[in-house]
C-alpha cells in the first residue's frame, strides 16, 4: 500500500488518469440512478472488453515510442476472417486463423519498421489503407454475415455476476502483458527503446527484437478485439471498426503513456479504458447521437493531452529553476568564500 | 587517399548500378512496377485519350490541393494532420449554410463571397488551434485526431446530420461545374496552387523558414525560427487548402454533409489517408525538410493515373483500395531504403 502510494505521488499521470476516471464515474453516477448497478458494471465489462485491448496495443506500440495508426483496419481485417471462417471450419479454428493473421501482420509492421528505420506512423498509414483494401477484398465488398447466430453464444453467457468469457479473457490478457512487460527482459526492451533509444542500442539492445514483438503484441490485441466484436455482432464489414483508433488512442493517453515513450503500462492502460467505457455507457443513457459521442471523447482526449503538455512545460521549468538556484547557490558560496579569505588576509 | 578519389570519380551510372546490385530484391520489385504500368498504358482501353487524361487531372485536382496544403506541414517537421477529411467537411457545412440560408440573415443567402470567407474563416480558426498545441509540444498525430472527432462533432451537430441543399442557379457554379479554355475550374485552382506553392517554397524566405525549422527543429530555434509560430502557420495553411477544396466540392455537389469526405470518398476509402499517402507516394521525407510541393502533385497525378487505370479495366473497389495501399506501402519502403544511411532514419 505504501509503495502504491509512493507510486502514486511520483507518477503524476497515472494519478490524474485515477481521478479523471473516478470524475467521470462519479458523475454519471450522481445523474443516471441505474448506472451503479450489476448489469450496468457486467456491461461496461462487456466494453471493456473491446476497448480495453485497443487501448492495450496502443499503449504497448507507445512506450516503444511508435504509434500504430493501422489497429482500426487490422481489428476489420481478423473480424471479417473470423466471421466468415466460422461457418465451414467452426469457431475455434476461426479464431486461431484470424488471431494469428493478425499477430504475424503486426509482427511484419515490426520488422519492417525496424529493418528500414523509419517511423512507424509512417508505414502504418500505408498498411491502414492496404489492410482495409484486403479486408475488403476477402469480404468482397459486402457484409460478411454468420448463418447460424447461436454459434457464438458462449461468448456472452454470464457468469459470477459480472464476467463473461470475454471480459475473463481480456483480464487475463491484461494480467500476462503486465507481467511481460514489468518482469520479462523483452518487456523491459520495449520500455528501454521507448524511452531514450540511441542509448539503448549504444548498450546493445537490438532494435529488431523489441520492435517486432511490441507490433506482434499490439497485432494480436487488435485482432483479439474484431474477433470479439465480429462474433458478438455476428456481422462484419471491410471498412468498419475505424472508430477504434480514436477510442484506444484516448483510452492510451488517458491512461498516462507519454508520446515520447517509454512511460505507461498496464494499469495506465486499464484505467483510461474503463474511464472510455464509463464515458460512452453514461452517454448512452442521454440517447445521444453517435457523433456526440465522438465529440465528447475527443473532448476527453484535448483535456488530457493538455495536462500532459502543461506538466511537462512545468516540469522542465521547474528543473531549469532548481537548476538555475543551485547554480546561484554556488556562486553565492564561492563569492563567500573568497570573501571571507580576502578578509582573512 | 587514393580510394577517395577513385570514390569521387565514379560516375553516376555507375553509382547507380552498384545501388541497384546490393538490393536486388528492390530493383526486381521497382522494373515490375515499371512493367505493370506501362503494360496498363498501353493496354488499357480509352486510357491515352485527351479526355481521359483531363479527368485523370480533375480527380488529382481534390486532393492534390489539400496534399500540397499538407506538403507545409509535412515539410516543417510536423508530421501530419488526422484532421483533413473533418476540416473539409466543417468548412463545406459551412459553405453550404452560406449559400442556403446566409448564416440566418435572408440577405445574404446564396451569397458566394460572404460563404466562402466564412469557410475559410473557419478553416483558419481550426488551424491556428491545432497549430497553438502543436506548437506549445502536443504530438501532431494525437493533437490532430482529437481534434479530428471535434471538427466532425461541430460539424454533425450544428448540421443535425442533415443534407444542406441550395438550388441549382447559385453564384459558386463557375468554380463547382464550369472551365475556362477548355479545362474545369478546379484544375485550374491546382495547376496555379501548385505553381505558387512551389514559388513560396523556392524563393521565399518563408519557404526557406519551413525547409529549415523541418531539417533541424534545434538549429532552427538557434537561430531564432521557433516551430511555434511555425507550427501555427503551416496547419493555418493546410486548413485553408482543406477549405477551398470543401468549397469547390460543395459547389459541384449543391449540397453539403458532414459525412461527404468520409468512408467511401471517391474510390480510395478515406480522404485523409488518400492525402497523406499523396504526400508519401511523392517521396517527401516525413521527418521534414526534404520534398518540394511539384513532388505532391505528380504524386496526386500518379496515384489519379494507377486508380482510373484501374476503373477502366473495371476492378470493384476491394481492389483498388488494395492497389493504391500497395502502392503507398511500396513507395514509402523504397523511399526508406533509399534514405537508409541518412539523416533521414533517425
Amino acid at each position: 500500500m505504501e509503495n502504491f502510494v509512493k507510486k502514486l505521488t511520483k507518477d503524476v499521470d497515472l494519478s490524474f488518469a485515477i481521478l479523471l476516471s473516478f470524475c467521470v464515474y462519479v458523475f454519471f453516477a450522481l445523474n443516471i440512478e441505474v448506472f451503479f448497478s450489476h448489469n450496468i458494471s457486467f456491461a461496461i465489462l462487456e466494453r471493456f472488453a473491446v476497448l480495453g485491448l485497443v487501448g492495450l496495443a496502443l499503449t504497448i506500440c507507445i512506450i516503444a515510442g511508435e504509434i500504430d495508426l493501422s489497429i482500426g483496419s487490422n481489428a476489420a481485417l481478423c473480424a471479417v476472417i473470423v466471421v466468415k471462417l466460422t461457418d465451414p471450419l467452426g469457431a475455434p479454428l476461426a479464431i486461431i486463423i484470424g488471431l494469428s493473421v493478425s499477430t504475424l501482420i503486426g509482427a511484419t509492421q515490426g520488422f519492417v519498421i525496424a529493418f528500414i528505420r523509419i517511423r512507424a506512423i509512417v508505414i502504418t498509414v500505408g498498411t491502414l489503407m492496404l489492410l482495409r483494401g484486403v479486408a475488403l477484398l476477402i469480404a468482397e465488398e459486402k457484409t460478411v454475415m454468420l448463418t447460424d447466430f447461436r454459434v457464438p453464444d458462449f461468448i456472452t453467457t454470464k457468469f459470477f455476476m459480472y464476467f463473461s468469457p470475454a471480459s475473463i479473457t481480456v483480464i487475463f490478457i491484461f494480467i500476462l502483458v503486465g507481467i511481460f512487460m514489468r518482469y520479462t527482459k523483452y518487456g523491459r526492451e520495449i520500455y528501454a527503446i521507448g524511452g531514450a533509444r540511441k542509448e539503448a542500442l549504444t548498450a546493445g539492445i537490438p532494435l529488431r527484437r523489441p520492435m517486432i514483438i511490441a507490433f506482434a503484441l499490439s497485432g494480436f490485441c487488435a485482432g483479439f478485439a474484431g474477433t470479439v466484436i465480429g462474433l458478438k455482432s455476428g456481422t462484419a464489414q471491410g471498412l468498419g471498426l475505424q472508430y477504434l483508433l480514436l477510442a484506444g488512442t484516448v483510452a492510451a493517453f488517458v491512461g498516462g503513456v507519454s508520446i515520447l515513450g517509454g512511460k505507461g503500462g498496464v494499469l495506465g492502460a486499464a484505467i483510461g479504458a474503463l474511464t472510455v467505457n464509463f464515458l460512452n455507457t453514461g452517454l448512452v443513457f442521454y440517447a445521444l447521437q453517435v457523433h456526440f459521442v465522438q465529440l465528447f471523447t475527443s473532448v476527453l482526449l484535448v483535456i488530457v493531452i493538455v495536462f500532459q503538455t502543461m506538466s511537462r512545460v512545468f516540469d522542465s521549468r521547474q528543473s531549469r529553476k532548481s537548476l538555475l538556484a543551485t547554480i546561484d547557490e554556488r556562486k553565492i558560496a564561492l563569492l563567500e568564500k573568497k570573501k571571507s579569505s580576502k578578509f582573512g588576509k | 587517399m587514393s580510394t577517395i578519389i577513385q570514390d569521387n570519380q565514379q560516375t553516376f551510372s555507375v553509382k547507380f548500378l552498384q545501388f541497384y546490385k546490393d538490393r536486388t530484391l528492390l530493383a526486381i520489385l521497382l522494373s515490375l512496377f515499371a512493367v505493370m504500368f506501362v503494360y496498363g498504358i498501353f493496354f488499357t482501353e480509352n486510357y491515352l485519350t485527351i479526355t481521359n487524361f483531363k479527368a485523370i487531372i480533375r480527380d488529382a485536382a481534390l486532393y492534390g490541393i489539400m496534399a500540397i496544403g499538407l506538403t507545409f506541414v509535412t515539410l516543417s517537421g510536423n508530421f501530419f494532420l488526422l484532421s483533413l477529411k473533418e476540416t473539409a467537411s466543417i468548412c463545406g457545412v459551412t459553405f453550404a449554410m452560406g449559400m442556403a440560408t446566409g448564416f440566418g440573415s435572408p440577405d445574404l443567402a446564396g451569397n458566394f463571397l460572404v460563404s466562402l470567407l466564412a469557410a475559410l474563416a473557419v478553416g483558419i480558426v481550426s488551424g491556428v488551434i491545432q497549430g497553438y498545441f502543436v506548437g506549445m509540444g502536443g504530438n501532431p498525430i494525437v493533437v490532430t485526431l482529437g481534434g479530428a472527432g471535434i471538427l466532425y462533432g461541430i460539424g454533425a451537430w450544428w448540421s443535425d446530420n442533415l443534407v444542406i441543399n441550395f438550388t441549382r442557379p447559385h453564384d459558386a457554379e463557375w468554380l463547382g461545374t464550369g472551365s475556362f479554355l477548355g479545362l474545369p475550374s478546379i484544375t485550374w485552382s491546382f495547376i496555379l496552387i501548385a505553381i505558387a506553392a512551389e514559388i513560396v517554397l523556392r524563393h521565399t524566405n518563408f519557404g526557406r523558414k519551413v525547409y529549415l525549422v523541418g531539417a533541424n527543429k534545434a538549429a532552427g530555434k538557434a537561430t531564432g525560427h521557433e516551430n511555434f509560430s511555425m507550427a501555427i502557420i503551416v496547419f493555418t495553411i493546410c486548413s485553408v487548402c482543406c477549405a477551398f477544396v470543401a468549397v469547390a466540392f460543395v459547389a459541384q455537389m449543391d449540397s453539403a454533409q458532414s459525412n461527404y469526405f468520409s468512408a467511401e470518398f471517391g474510390s480510395s476509402g478515406d480522404m485523409t489517408i488518400l492525402v497523406i499517402a499523396t504526400v508519401m507516394v511523392g517521396g517527401n521525407s516525413i521527418m521534414g525538410g526534404y520534398g518540394s510541393t511539384l513532388r505532391t502533385s505528380l504524386g496526386a497525378i500518379f496515384i489519379a493515373m494507377v486508380d482510373n487505370m484501374m476503373v477502366l479495366q473495371g476492378f470493384n473497389s476491394g481492389p483498388r483500395i488494395v492497389g493504391v495501399g500497395l502502392m503507398i506501402v511500396f513507395s514509402i519502403i523504397v523511399f526508406g531504403l533509399f534514405a537508409k544511411g541518412s539523416r533521414a532514419q533517425e
